[in-house]
């Protein structure tokens, strides 16, 4: 078994025409996406556009995908290269100097906020989802909450986990599962719930 | 991407540390209390010479908050940084850090280096003593005028921002020149380039994005790479200055025209057996170090190799079980006459008690 | 929900689900939409849990990709070279050995790595595909034009003189970064910090025994 099966079988269905199978692979990576591209434009709508780009750049390009290196390693390259591009040819400078500005700080404070540039409903559901989603990890009995985070923090292995935790594989996949299904309870409120906001995702 | 396994109990504890951070990493930060303002860089209304030019960029360098991102053009790749700059109550904070995948970061806390390479599952700690005179670099004086031509070019808009141009044109083959467009309000280098002696653009640095804050929080300088599991090496003396009067032996020495030693000192480098002798020349503009450390098992032969990283050479040689390497931002052969030539010098008077 | 069902979906999510099952799952994922609100629900809690700040939760990108898709062609099929579908279905690309091979692979494979005295007897070092793998960078040649396939730049007609840096160099490049100018420690650092990573074999520094008289 290949080390990331998964997302070639979701590879193969898109090459085979699959367009859904495509949808889930964006679903999977768009966060980490966005977050590379950041590291070269600090605007989260403008760093949004230039990962929606790369994901139909890696769309298209697909066909030549041959799985030599996992798809991640080969879309975070697509995804360098597409900010790269972006940041040379914007037709505005690129040069942001808050120079001339007594209080000379980014616009952006530590949460990585927006001042006045962002719609105040966006925000909301982002901090929103945040504080659910680490409420819901707090509640978690230990043994969960290490699973999940040795998986998502640190990105061991199942392997590397139950060796950590002195546990067999089936232990953690399980105890990873069962984090999931409590944090998704808790999340699946904030997506569906009464408020009319319901936001669905991809 | 998986980390190497270590013990499980190292592991978990890692894992509750976590665990237990993995929330409090969303919560905000305690904000930084300012500093004291740096000096501001004023207005065109005083003529400055070109080599005042270079004076105000490199106080700029070394005294402004900044936070930018730029391109670095050399050997046909082009790779993007991003470089942080602080100096707060005195003390500098720094770092550089790749956009492009390897990882790699150089941070700069206090008098403490670190380097981290993710690809080699190694982070290099280096201290430095605080003592100002160990910390230097060449300052343009009359004599350099004699080895480069330093001009000012004109004066250009660089991405809607007014720059002036100066030139620094090295009048011989031992060294390079550089051309930098210099913000006229803040003195920062927006772009430079470096060129051998005949003119040939090597190496380009350009600004995309530029900050200049009042205020740079410390979780800013945090390495963004997880070092769980890395190999650390630490240098654990301080260096020390070496007594002035062994100078002579080195004051014989022939150098390029325009270089001199202007610090020597022994220290510890990170994961070496001894002390090292670090000898630094300079022409006032560009610098090369010299290390000498022992090498006992080189036999009878003589070992040299050359490096380059960038456009900056290196050059070492090992001979009668001595190990010499020499950097800097000079091409091959400068760096190679000057290792030679402490070879020389080391082989007609042994330098400095080994037994430190 | 099918508790079985979740649990092959958070596995298949960690690349932990054995090939034969993905195949299953990957079907239902594309089209069960109940399936795929759970799996990017996953996605929102790893991005949490990594407090990858600054980047928005709801994001739009995946919605927004979906529906640039549904007016792009669909795919049929792999690109026809060097492709081969085993019919055990266990694996599918065949390595590309030999010739048909795609433009941006050949340009790598030719790339060299050479450290060169200036005496000028060098020597080179050849990279292979496999070292390069881990390390080489692609980099977009046509602007900012769509372009469907990435090409690795021709190799400079001069190839410079080149080392990859063992960690011994490092502490000699940062001990001597203190000592240099602003502009020329950037220069140096920046140059470090994007070096290609060593080939295999290279940890220590080459001894090329060359006796120089001296």
């Amino acid at each position: 078994m290949s080390a990331d099966a998964s997302d070639l079988s979701l590879v193969r269905r898109v090459q085979r025409g699959d367009k859904g199978a495509f949808d889930a692979l964006v679903l999977k990576y768009q966060h980490k996406l966005v977050k590379l591209v950041m590291r070269y434009v600090r605007n989260p709508a403008e760093a949004e556009d230039i990962a929606q780009e790369a994901f139909i750049k890696a769309y298209r390009a697909l066909p030549q995908f041959r799985g030599d290196s996992a798809f991640y390693t080969w879309l975070y390259r697509i995804a360098i290269n597409t900010a790269k591009n972006a940041v040379v040819s914007r037709d505005r400078s690129p040069i942001e100097y808050d120079l001339d500005r007594n209080n000379s700080e980014e616009s952006y404070d530590m949460q990585g906020r927006m001042k006045d540039s962002e719609t105040p409903e966006g925000l909301v559901l982002t901090d929103e989802i945040r504080s659910t989603v680490n409420a819901a990890i707090d509640a978690l009995p230990e043994d969960l909450r290490t699973a999940i985070v040795l998986r998502e923090l640190e990105g061991l292995s199942y392997e590397e986990i139950a060796a950590a935790m002195d546990c067999p594989v089936g232990t953690v996949r399980s105890r990873i599962f069962r984090a999931r299904e409590a944090i998704d309870r808790r999340l699946r409120e904030v997506f569906e719930g009464g408020l009319g906001r319901a936001e669905e995702l991809g | 991407m998986p980390r190497a396994l270590r013990s499980s109990g190292r592991l978990l504890s890692l894992a509750l540390a976590c665990a237990v951070s993995g929330v409090a990493l969303a919560e905000e930060r305690a904000p930084q209390s300012s500093p004291p303002a740096p000096p501001q860089a004023h207005g065109p209304s005083t003529e400055h010479t070109p080599a005042e030019w270079l004076e105000r960029m490199n106080t700029a360098l070394n005294t402004r908050n900044y936070d930018g991102t730029f391109s670095h053009w050399q050997g046909g790749q082009v790779e993007m940084l991003r470089i942080i700059h602080r100096l707060q109550d005195g003390v500098v904070s720094e770092r550089l850090a790749s956009l492009d995948g390897s990882g790699r970061e150089f941070i700069r806390t206090g008098s403490s280096l670190s380097c981290y390479l993710p690809d080699k599952r190694t982070v290099l700690v280096e201290q430095r003593p605080t003592d100002q005179s160990l910390v230097g670099f060449p300052t343009v004086n009359p004599q350099t005028a004699n080895f480069y031509d330093i001009r000012e070019a004109g004066h250009t808009r660089l991405n809607h921002r007014d720059t002036h141009v100066i030139t620094v044109s090295p009048k011989d083959e031992f060294r390079y020149g550089y051309r930098l467009w210099i913000d006229d309000s803040t003195a920062m280098p927006l772009k430079s380039q470096l060129s051998d002696a005949h003119g040939h653009v090597i190496e380009q640095i350009v600004f995309a994005s530029l900050t200049l804050s009042s205020r740079l929080a410390d979780a800013l300088f945090k390495p963004e790479v997880s070092t769980a599991g890395f190999q650390w090496l630490r240098n654990d003396a301080a260096p020390q200055l070496l007594p002035g009067a062994t100078a002579t032996a080195w004051n014989a020495m022939r150098l390029p025209p325009g270089f001199r030693m202007t610090v020597r000192s022994a220290q510890m480098l990170p994961g070496s057996a001894g002390p090292v002798d670090h000898i630094v020349f300079t022409d006032g503009f560009a610098s090369v170090s010299v290390f000498v450390e022992p090498q006992p098992d080189s036999g009878g032969a003589v070992i040299t190799q050359f490096a380059t990283v960038g456009s900056s050479s290196a050059f070492s040689t090992v001979a009668n079980g001595q190990k010499i390497t020499a950097v800097g931002e000079v091409p091959p052969a400068t760096v190679e006459y000057i290792a030679s030539q402490v070879r020389a010098a080391q082989g007609a008077s042994p330098v400095g008690a080994r037994g430190r | 929900m099918n508790e079985e069902l979740d649990s092959q979906l958070s596995a298949m999510f960690d690349n932990e689900l054995p090939t034969a099952e993905c195949e299953l799952l990957a079907r239902r994922l594309s089209r069960d939409e109940q399936l795929q609100a759970r799996w990017g629900r996953y996605a929102i809690v790893g991005a949490v849990i990594r407090a990858e700040r600054g980047v928005r939760l709801n994001a739009q990108v995946a919605r927004r990709v979906s529906v640039v898709l549904r007016s792009e062609p669909a795919l049929a099929g792999p690109a026809a070279t060097g492709v081969t579908r085993v019919r055990n279905g266990m694996r599918w690309w065949q390595p590309l050995a030999g010739a048909a091979v795609a433009a941006g692979v050949a340009a790598v494979s030719i790339l060299w790595l050479r450290t060169e005295a200036p005496s000028g007897t060098p020597s080179t070092v050849r990279l292979t595909p496999a070292v390069l793998q881990g390390g080489a960078q692609m980099h977009v040649r046509n602007g900012g034009a769509q372009s469907d396939s990435y090409v690795v730049p021709r190799p400079p007609t001069q190839p410079r003189p080149a080392l990859v840096p063992s960690t011994e160099l490092a502490n000699y490049v940062v001990a001597h970064s203190m000592f240099s100018t602003p502009v020329a420690r950037r220069n140096l650092l920046s140059a470090f910090m994007t070096s290609e990573p060593a080939a295999s074999g290279t940890e220590e520094p080459q001894n090329n025994a060359q006796s120089t008289a001296q």
